[in-house]
């Protein structure tokens, strides 16, 4: 066991392997606020890498609703629970120190245990396995709101409104995060996992895997899967040839994965954030993912209690409680919310890039514009401009412009009806 | 209770290095001795109830739960094997049973385990770590598998466990039902495609590995793939046939003699509890004695055999080599408290 940096829990936790941290990472932004629920990104998946003979239940996307919907069913309810019960055992309670905090603890520190802490001895993590069962039906709950409190038929007289409704849901939109400290490769016994040193990407070597199954039980997000048909684990592999530039279409520049690129909704960012040797990230702030989850901290870690850094980033829905936000995405909730409800000049057009282009941003520059809006958000002034965006591919070339105001085209009026 | 286990074996691995190094041959005196019995007719590779069986001695093999390196079993439900072991001109068969009031052969759900058992020979001289040997002293690894077994009758699928599976299609595959080697494009299985044996049309219930340390098993070529097995459940109860020849002219393969001891070890899986992988039962080093014994001091090879028996001496200090800095890592480690290496 050796001690290494978790910057998301702003301390050290144990992990079987020493820090060896790769050149860049493969990380992502998703909004969950924009999420319609299409799951056009879980079909691109399967219609790329999951169509096969054993892989029938295998999302390795998947979009679920909570709080009751998950794939493998109720797979968080069941991780927090087992941690707990650990917890419970020490007689102290998890919680965040969040009076000192910096910029290798932008949440503060977390005082609970990991999975790597709370294990029974004989393993390297916490975890579980979920039965054929579990993995079924991944849309079990999907919609499905909490219920409506005070009127019998269930429907709401007032409506809802701001900060939290009393009757809500919201998409979870979940893939392999390709962790910093993956469960699943601390747990093979065979080093068949590994965590690429070019991308971050973790992969599962076929020719080495035995099926045991221990990265499966290990992985806190399950999203490690076993096939059938050929015995061996399976899991999501980042679209690894786009992140390559290996795709045809990409020209030779890394481009988003396939269930990024597809989103209708435009929730999702995709990119490649360069990592110091320390493990923490290269400042780079006109990085779009630095400038989200560094820079602003608008886009938080999922569960990042577990203890594994996960590199999916989340702006957390606006709507849904408090308390359950917290839970799902740390102490950095309540500051995420206040500034995407009020965003800053920059993060507006930052956030104009989302599904600009297939290919990664991996500069963006901002020209000015004029102020074209002015409001009152929470009892405080804010202005909206015009600015324009444009973000760079990987060799500095222009693949995106993007005005903060969309603009209409209206449709002359005697073709108002054709199609 | 895990630190216990870890300090009893700690004690005993110290004592069997301080016994080597005063000179005190364990490796002669280690354990009991199974005892190959000779026949002319062909070995019962196949055939269980075969009273020639009965010409062997049956030997008990007591197993406890794996404790050294992580995952690892606290408590056992496999307590011990009984083997058998038969040769003939040409071929060993060894003969283990064991309890196991579940037959699990089956490994296509997510959920299931199988039941499995493996002989361990080191192929060098001298006694590595009963682990999976050690870095630079391979041990060769015959693993049953209750799936595989099942699979020789027919290949387990996804329609095995759900006959009622509803598929539209299965893009770049031939027939409604293809195993790995119906698909045309070999990437979308790319277990198969890569020869992982598990995800290959098996011509054995046993793979043939070689491993030479935590988490370096490795399974032999397919076309290296040399031992035969056969395997029923019944009555609460495995029985299971390893067959091999004498002599294999692979170099990561035990060769056998007449006459000759060899070092041997068991362990066993029960698919029922979750075990697979260093989650098992395992027994101590005990010797394998092919027929008559030979008026020599054992060796482990017949590749290795001298003109003269090693003294104690010459076997005590290899060993003291390898046994004390083992018993120290051990112990520095019991003492800095959680730090395996992974296993297996
Ligand atoms: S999400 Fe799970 S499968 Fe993916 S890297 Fe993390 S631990 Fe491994
Ligand atoms: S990154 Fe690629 S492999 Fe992973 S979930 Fe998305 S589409 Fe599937
Ligand atoms: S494609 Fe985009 S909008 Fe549709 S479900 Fe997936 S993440 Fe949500």
């Amino acid at each position: 066991m050796a001690d290494v940096y978790n910057w998301q829990l702003g301390r050290t936790i144990p992990y079987p392997y020493p820090e060896a941290h790769p050149q860049k990472q493969f990380a992502a932004v998703f909004n969950i606020n924009r999420c319609i629920g299409c799951q056009t990104c879980t079909g691109a998946c399967k219609a790329t890498w999951t169509f096969s003979r054993g892989q029938e239940y295998m999302w390795w996307n998947n979009v679920e609703s909570k709080p009751y919907g998950g794939y493998p069913q109720h797979w968080d309810i069941k991780i927090l629970e087992m941690l707990d019960a650990a917890q419970q055992k020490t007689g102290k309670p998890a919680q965040w120190d969040t009076t000192q905090t910096d910029a290798k603890k932008p949440y503060g520190t977390y005082n609970g245990l990991t999975i790597f802490e709370a294990n029974d001895p004989t393993q390297q993590a916490l975890g579980y396995i979920p039965n054929d069962a579990e993995w079924r039906a991944p849309n079990f709950y999907e919609d499905t709101s909490t219920a409506y409190k005070g009127d019998n038929l269930g429907i709401s007289t007032e409506g809802a409104s701001l900060p939290e409704h009393q009757t809500w849901f919201f998409y979870l939109q979940r893939l392999c995060n390709h962790c910093t400290y993956p469960g699943c490769l601390a747990a093979c016994p065979r080093k068949a996992v590994y965590k690429r040193p070019e991308d971050g990407i973790v992969l599962i070597d076929q020719s080495r895997c035995r099926g045991y199954k221990k990265c499966v039980e290990a992985c806190p997000y399950k999203k490690s899967m076993f096939r059938g048909t050929t015995r061996t684990s399976e899991k999501c592999v980042a679209c690894y040839p786009r992140v390559e530039g290996n795709d045809p279409l990409s020209e030779g520049v890394p481009m988003e994965t396939r269930c990024m690129a597809v989103c209708p909704g435009k929730i999702r960012m995709n990119g490649l954030v360069d990592i110091a040797q320390d493990g923490s990230w290269v400042e780079s702030p006109q990085h779009p993912l630095y400038h989200l989850v560094k820079v602003e901290k608008i886009a938080l870690p999922l569960y990042p209690q577990l203890g594994t850094e996960p590199n999916i980033y989340y702006i957390p829905p606006r709507w849904a409680p408090r308390a359950y936000l917290h839970q799902m995405f740390g102490p950095g909730v309540d500051q995420a919310l206040e500034r995407y409800a009020a965003p800053s000049r920059e993060t507006l057009a930052v956030l104009q890039l989302f599904r600009a282009s297939q290919k990664m941003v991996f500069r963006y520059e901002i020209q000015e514009g004029p102020l074209v809006h002015e409001m009152q958000i929470k009892g405080k002034p804010w202005q909206m401009y015009n600015d324009t965006v444009i973000g760079f591919d990987s060799k500095g070339r222009e693949i995106a412009r993007l005005p903060v105001v969309e603009p209409i085209h209206e449709r002359p009026k005697e073709r108002l009806n054709s199609i | 209770m895990l630190k216990q286990k870890i300090l009893i074996l700690c004690a005993l691995l110290t004592l069997a290095a301080l016994l080597l190094w005063f000179k005190i041959p364990v490796a002669s005196s280690q354990g009991p001795t199974l005892i190959a019995a000779r026949v002319t007719d062909a070995l019962p590779s196949q055939d269980l109830n075969s009273a020639l069986w009965q010409q062997a001695t049956a030997l008990e093999i007591p197993l406890s739960a794996q404790t050294v390196t992580r995952p690892m079993l606290l408590e056992t439900n496999v307590k011990a094997v009984t083997a058998r072991a038969l040769y003939n001109d040409q071929q060993l068969a060894v003969l283990v049973e064991w309890a196991d009031a579940t037959d699990n052969s089956q490994m296509v759900r997510i959920q299931d385990f199988r039941d499995a058992v493996a002989l361990q020979f080191p192929i060098v001289e001298g006694l590595p770590f009963v682990c999976m040997g050690q870095q630079g002293v391979n041990v060769n690894i015959w693993h049953w598998k209750a799936d595989w077994q099942q699979d020789l009758v027919a290949w387990q699928d996804m329609n095995s466990v759900y006959p009622n599976m509803n598929v539209d299609s299965y893009p770049f595959a031939e027939g409604q039902n293809p195993a790995p080697s119906d698909y045309t494009d070999a990437n979308y299985v790319p277990a198969y495609e890569l020869g992982n044996l598990m995800a290959t049309p098996h011509k054995s219930s046993v793979e043939d590995l070689t491993a030479g340390g935590f988490g370096t098993l490795t399974s032999q070529p397919l076309d290296a793939q040399n031992v035969q097995g056969h395997g029923e459940w019944n009555n609460n109860q495995w029985r299971v046939i390893f067959t091999r020849n004498l002599t294999s002219a692979e170099t990561e393969d035990i060769n056998f003699a007449e006459g000759k001891m060899y070092s041997l070890a068991f362990a066993a899986w029960d698919g029922a509890n979750n075990e697979r992988n260093g989650q098992k039962s395992t027994s101590e080093w005990i010797s394998l004695q092919i027929g008559k014994p030979a008026p020599v001091t054992k060796v482990t090879t017949a590749d290795t055999i001298t003109a003269t028996p090693p003294s104690p001496q010459e076997i005590a200090i290899p060993l003291g080599l390898i046994v004390v800095p083992l018993v120290l890592v051990i112990l520095v480690r019991t003492l800095m408290g959680k730090d395996e290496e992974p296993s297996e």
